[in-house]
């Protein structure tokens, strides 16, 4: 098979941080890891190019995977590879964009990554392989990645035992009784001695570690960043007031203060009556200006970035926050503010 | 802690498989005919510029949009005699005696309150088996509220409104033949061997029109308490809660509590207690509420809990912080939840799962998508502004909009697995 491997900046040689803004490219040939996993494959298939984008480029543009996607169809790709993107998340999304992208126009797809990368939601389906936890374990993360690879090629499906790795899709259908009968018959099973049986399993949820506090405020590019709902009043985005599938961004540049009138809250999960009555109180841009004249930060970003955080989806949520840490990242801000409700 | 000897309530059910409007209100045989000036001159009020009524029946092409409450229609006597305590009747306890219900027939409103969130009944077609009120002949009010109205005005008319026509309508059947006699003893301390399960019901407490009405008032800032299931079949607790639309327990499913019907239809298990408990928003009352009304049913002597919530993903801990805290206490917690799964329900169930506690109930997932057929006629909202669409048109929405699709009171059979 004409196979096209996905990898980002760092692992196609670009760059590291610095270069995290890069924009989407195909390159001729294998490259990076790519080179090591095409021995593996062996002569049935070829890497016939290498997809690259930055990671903050990725984060920030989800288009960027359908983009790719095209371009390699055009050079004749039969197959697309992401990764191994390890515990990495924006390359960790970026790779499941691209493999859902490529599932989405017809062709067969593998992302490679560790089960905690935070990408992995954003697969929607299609399959992921499991590589270790970092770059060191790249050994044995293209020996099972090339294995899994040839196993998708074959039209094939993966198990657990290939290392297929990803949450397994809930759907709705209508049970022989209702509700509480089901309850009622779960206490009688309880009450039996059976200490195990549900019909929901326990989530598993991960743990984020905070970053470090900034060293001096005063020196400090300060964003205001909020899931209260906040728009321009009129909300011409059509930001949703309650399970957000988008975030906003508006300029607060030559604002002193968040006025009435001229921005409000669509929060569906509290009144809005205080909010609207004093926006300052769900983006408080009034006490932030404050600050920044006194000197107490540096100064403060020029824009902020927004969603609705009610019946939100963790998978949505998780895709803002990495979205918004990208944003963030490429604009150089050291430190947010992030109002909740 | 006795009750009166043979107290509870006797259930005097009349059905209603006709439903439609006249010149005066009578019901004969299934048939009820709802006097239309009548029902509009109990609806009337200083905060309402207009108010309409309709009928939309089980099989019609209709659409209901902006649902807010549903009432199913009882009586104890004329003029109620004492139904919908505190809102209607005095406020007094009530549960005992006989009730007439007008089984298989609603009262609802529907229209613009602010935050209502938009909540959908189709009468026909994939989404009417989704719903309660799909398979219920309904009475719909339709309202437009006076120019200087303020919306809390207007949604207390409402409730006033409903309930003065639930209880009026019922009163039509008070002398008709019953279609069935329902005795319902009042949970006690009879020693009879059967485990003991308490039903604890928690109700959403979150400010204006997302609050729910005990005796007329708001649960908020009080503690869990104990209350007879025969005193939420004459109107106890009345929704005054329009979030959530799929996790909505409208009044009809306080009047009708499935877990309560369940336990009384099951042999093996005594209906001990009804626990109602309040929703607050903030954590530390949380964790009050769900100790307390732990320490409660321990006080009851009861062997297990089934509990369920109302609103979204904050609610979840209202549900699974009791059932730790009923576990700690040596008490087998059961939880109906619904599921917060995402689109392609890949995501995370539960917002916040119990730590101790594991057994649960799911009545679906609520961001599953579905398409609702185009239909002939819609009430209460022209239009979807979810989608800014017109109501009649093609909808695809979440399940989360279809109203009481996934109540915790357990009414439906909508559940979610694992895809083979």
């Amino acid at each position: 098979m004409r196979i096209v491997h996905y990898v980002n900046q760092f692992f196609a040689g670009i760059g590291g941080e610095d270069s995290a803004g890069t924009g989407p490219e195909l390159r001729d040939g294998a490259l990076g890891p790519g080179r090591r996993l095409a021995a593996v494959l062996g002569d049935a298939h070829e890497i016939i190019a290498t997809a690259i984008c930055g990671d903050d480029y990725a984060a920030g543009h989800p288009e960027f995977a359908a983009e790719l996607v095209e371009q390699a169809r055009e050079r004749g790709a039969e197959m697309v590879v992401a990764g191994p993107a390890f515990t990495s998340g924006r390359y960790g999304m970026a790779c499941a964009r691209i493999a859902a992208a490529a599932s989405e126009a017809g062709l067969p797809a593998l992302a490679a990554m560790h089960p905690d990368n935070p990408g992995l939601g954003e697969a929607a389906g299609t399959s992921v392989v499991e590589s270790g936890l970092t770059a060191r374990q790249m050994r044995d993360s293209l020996e099972r990645f090339a294995a899994a690879t040839l196993k998708i090629a074959a039209g094939e499906e993966l198990t657990a035992q290939d290392g297929r790795i990803g949450p397994v899709a809930r759907t709705n259908r209508r049970a022989e009784r209702n509700a509480a009968e089901r309850a009622v018959a779960l206490v009688l099973t309880r009450l039996g001695g059976d200490g195990e049986a549900t019909e929901i399993p326990l989530p598993d949820f991960d743990q984020v570690t905070p970053a470090a506090p900034i060293a001096d405020a005063a020196e400090a590019l300060i964003a205001l960043v909020t899931e209260g709902g906040f728009v321009p009043a009129g909300n011409p985005d059509r930001l949703e007031s309650a399970r957000a599938t988008k975030w906003v961004r508006h300029s607060l540049e030559g604002l002193d203060s968040a006025a009435a009138g001229s921005f409000e809250s669509v929060h569906g999960g509290f009144s809005t009556q205080w909010a609207n009555a004093d926006p300052n109180r769900i983006l408080p841009l009034d006490m932030a200006r404050v600050l920044e004249r006194e000197g107490a930060i540096g100064r403060l970003h020029g824009e902020y970035l927004g969603t609705t955080g009610n019946g939100t989806t963790v998978a949505d949520a998780r895709r803002f926050g990495m979205e918004w840490a990208a944003e963030l990242r490429q604009a150089n801000i050291q430190a947010v503010v992030l109002t909740a409700t | 802690m006795d009750a009166v000897a043979g107290a509870g309530l006797t259930r005097v059910v009349h059905e209603v498989r006709e439903l439609e409007l006249g010149e005066r209100t009578s019901y004969s045989a299934g048939r009820l005919t709802v006097g239309e000036q009548r029902a509009r001159d109990l609806l009337e009020d200083p905060a309402f510029a207009e108010v309409r009524v309709a009928c939309a029946s089980p099989g019609d092409a209709t659409r209901i949009v902006g649902v807010l409450d549903a009432i199913q229609p009882c009586s104890k006597g004329p003029g109620g005699g004492g139904v919908f305590p505190g809102l209607l009747g005095p406020a007094l306890p009530v549960g005992r005696g006989e009730t007439h219900v007008l089984r298989g027939a609603a009262v609802l409103a529907a229209g613009y309150l602010p935050r209502a969130q938009e909540a959908i009944i189709d009468m026909s077609g994939p989404a009417a088996p989704l719903s309660p009120l799909g398979a219920t002949c309904n009475l719909v009010v339709e309202f437009t509220p006076a120019e200087d109205a303020a919306w809390e005005d207007v949604d207390a008319a409402l409730r006033r409104g409903l309930v003065r026509v639930a209880a009026h309508l019922a009163e039509a059947a008070l002398d008709a033949e019953p279609d069935a006699v329902e005795e319902l003893p009042e949970p006690g301390s009879t020693a009879n061997g059967k485990p003991r399960v308490a039903v604890v019901t928690n109700l959403q407490t979150q400010g204006k029109f997302k609050d729910v009405f005990v005796y007329g008032r708001s649960l908020s800032g009080g503690l869990p308490t104990v209350i007879t299931p025969g005193e939420l079949d004459d109107g106890a607790v009345v929704s005054g809660q329009y979030g959530h639309p799929a996790l909505k327990n409208p009044t009809i499913l306080h009047q009708t509590h499935p877990v309560a019907a369940a336990l009384r239809a099951n042999d093996e298990l005594e209906l001990a207690a009804l626990v109602l408990c309040p929703e607050p928003v903030d954590q530390a009352n949380k964790e009050l509420i769900s100790a307390h009304a732990a320490r409660l049913c321990a006080g009851l002597g009861v062997d297990a809990a089934i509990l369920s919530k109302e609103g979204g993903g904050n609610a979840d801990a209202d549900v699974t912080l009791k059932m730790d805290r009923l576990e700690e206490e040596g008490i087998t917690a059961v939880g109906i939840l619904a599921e917060m799964a995402g689109r392609d329900g890949t995501g995370p169930p539960l917002v916040v799962p119990p730590t101790k506690a594991t057994a649960m109930v799911s009545t679906g997932n609520y961001d599953e998508r579905m398409t609702l057929p185009a239909c002939e006629r819609a009430l209460g909202r022209d239009r979807v502004a979810l989608l800014d669409q017109p109501s009649t048109d093609e909808l695809e929405l979440p399940v989360a909009v279809i109203y009481c699709a996934q109540s915790t009171l357990g009414w439906g059979r909508l559940t979610c697995a694992e895809t083979a």
